[in-house]
């Protein structure tokens, strides 16, 4: 097996766009061309692309071949799409990785993408609910701000966590996202807008949930050999863990443990021969702010039940125990469903490169990125380390 | 209201219901059953487990072979929340709505289902609630729970 590294990335601008998909698409490949200056696009060999509802959302199948021509490239070895709701995009830098690590593939270039905001919000709202078991729970009116409405309840009915502790999420990852201009919401946020912000499905609030954002992200990944001849600082990909369990809401066990995301942490930090504290920084799945809050304990930085104590602490944050979601998070970027899990690794690419504003810049040898699906079902997990 | 039994009123991939009958679905008997106002499952014949929702192939053991058992039509809340905005096609007008998982009771067994007859407000973890048979306007059918 060869070792794989990221040796480029690219993001375009996130939000409520004036752009189509295939426009999203071709932002972020330009600005991935633009960071690997000097490649010429005939040695990319593989394209895949992640992008969870491009059928329902832009009426618009076969989403592989119709990137790889915004792009410009013509793939020899592989070319696919994967679908995996929030963890499409995470999914397709997988499948690169085994395509390059097993010698199939020599430059593959991994894209996630997602066109949320059509004319009609409620047609929206409706694909939205067909990521649930559409026929047994969507058609409650199930979507993700319920379903974690229900899991903040329980979290605390059990352990006591409070709405200000879930707002302090909310206020730490709008403070990143101000000063990433990528960010759906570049801007600060105080406890008290976010506590007072309009209801979305109690007790979360508009600005305990991450937005409905258009959006492209993309790496280019490469062998060991390869990589240092393309960069000064290739990223290498050292661990890949990912666990899953059922699909209907109402047969989980329980609505705030998360054994599968135990199991796809520990996982990848054994391949990657590390642990979590030897991380430096974290990009986690914070879709809502008690997620942020229950990824704490089932990281292992703070005992079941005691995530809200966690951020009241400052210890997700830069000069805490482990900075947590510095370009923003889902809260502060806004969460377009494809590109979620590949811009994830382009942030902490991105600080190990010191390629991003001071006022976020931690840097370091270590970062984990975790991506979560469905009713936080299905977990995966990249680790990451810095080559020198 | 006025048009024929058993026709659709919106496009097939807005419409969230589940087909019903049996030129459709293999347990078809589920929502017969629940149109008598009877909520019910499938239990394996050959394990023994009750399996939720109904299925054709038992994900334990492989078996084929189902018996359909009524459930208890009552529980109590284990979690619930109110969709105050974004609701779905079809569901707008239905804003504010309560949802919630129901404990069936004396069973181990959870079902998410809307919960009818009261606000979020007045609703706590525990609430007993009572199934309630939805009939949609097409004919078809659909459970919720009521307070
Ligand atoms: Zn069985």
């Amino acid at each position: 097996m060869r070792k794989v590294a990221v040796v480029g990335t690219g993001l375009g601008k996130w939000g409520v766009r004036s752009a189509t998909l295939k426009e999203l698409a071709q932002e972020a490949g330009k600005a991935l061309f633009d960071d690997v200056e000097g490649l010429p696009r005939e040695e990319v060999d593989s394209l895949l692309v992640g992008c969870a509802l491009a059928e329902r959302l832009a009426f618009q199948s076969y989403v592989a071949p119709l990137v790889a021509e915004q792009l410009g490239i013509n793939p020899t070895r592989m070319l696919a799409r994967t679908e995996l709701a929030c963890v499409s995009g995470q999914s397709a830098l997988k499948m690169a990785y085994m395509a390059i690590a097993t010698g199939l593939s020599d430059i593959a270039l991994v894209m996630g993408l997602e066109k949320m905001n059509t004319p009609d919000m409620s047609e929206t709202q409706t694909s939205m609910a067909c990521v649930l078991d559409r026929e047994w729970e969507g058609v409650n009116g199930m979507t993700a701000p319920p379903y974690f409405a229900m899991v903040a309840q329980r979290h605390m009915h059990e352990y006591g966590t409070t709405q200000e502790q879930m707002a302090m999420v909310s206020v730490k990852n709008h403070r990143f996202s101000a000063t990433n201009p990528y960010a759906h919401f570049p801007k600060e946020v105080s406890m008290n807008r976010v506590l007072n912000s309009p209801s979305i499905s109690p007790p979360l609030n508009l600005l305990d949930c991450s937005g409905i954002t258009d959006g492209a992200a993309a790496v280019l990944l490469t062998h060991g050999d390869a990589a240092k001849e393309m960069t000064d600082t290739p990223v290498f990909i050292e661990g890949l863990g990912q666990a899953a369990t059922g699909n209907l809401t109402a047969n989980l066990p329980s609505l705030t443990s998360w054994p599968t995301m135990r199991r796809a942490v520990r996982d990848a930090l054994k391949m990657a021969g590390a642990t979590i504290h030897d991380m430096d920084l974290a990009e986690l799945h914070d879709c809502f702010t008690i997620s942020e809050i229950i990824e704490y304990e089932e990281l292992g930085l703070a005992e079941k039940g005691k995530g809200g104590r966690f951020i009241e602490e400052g210890q997700s944050d830069i000069g805490g125990k482990l900075p947590i979601n510095t370009r923003g998070g889902l809260l502060g970027c806004g969460h377009p469903l494809g590109a979620t899990g590949v811009a994830q690794v382009v942030e902490v690419v991105q600080q190990f490169k010191a390629q991003v504003p001071s006022q976020r810049y931690v840097g370091g040898e270590w970062g984990l990125c975790h991506n979560l699906s469905g009713n936080a079902n299905n977990h995966g997990v990249v680790v990451l380390r810095r080559g020198s | 209201m006025g048009e024929e039994k058993g026709v659709r009123r919106v496009p097939y991939l807005l419409d969230f219901y589940p087909l019903q009958g049996e030129e459709h679905t293999r347990i078809h008997p589920f929502f017969t059953h629940l149109t008598e106002g009877r909520l019910t499952t499938t239990r394996c014949k050959a394990c023994g487990e009750v399996l939720w929702q109904p299925r054709v192939v038992c994900p334990h053991c492989n078996g084929e072979e189902m018996d359909w058992i009524d459930l208890p039509q009552e529980g109590e809340l284990h979690a619930f929340t109110s969709v105050t905005v974004g609701a779905p096609m079809g569901m707008e007008d239905d804003l504010p709505f309560v949802v919630g998982i129901v404990k069936l009771r004396g069973t181990g067994l959870k079902v998410l289902a809307r919960i009818d007859g009261a606000s979020y407000e007045d609703l706590s973890i525990g609430q007993a609630v009572r199934l309630k048979v939805q009939p949609l306007e097409d004919g078809r059918v659909w459970f919720r729970f009521q307070v």
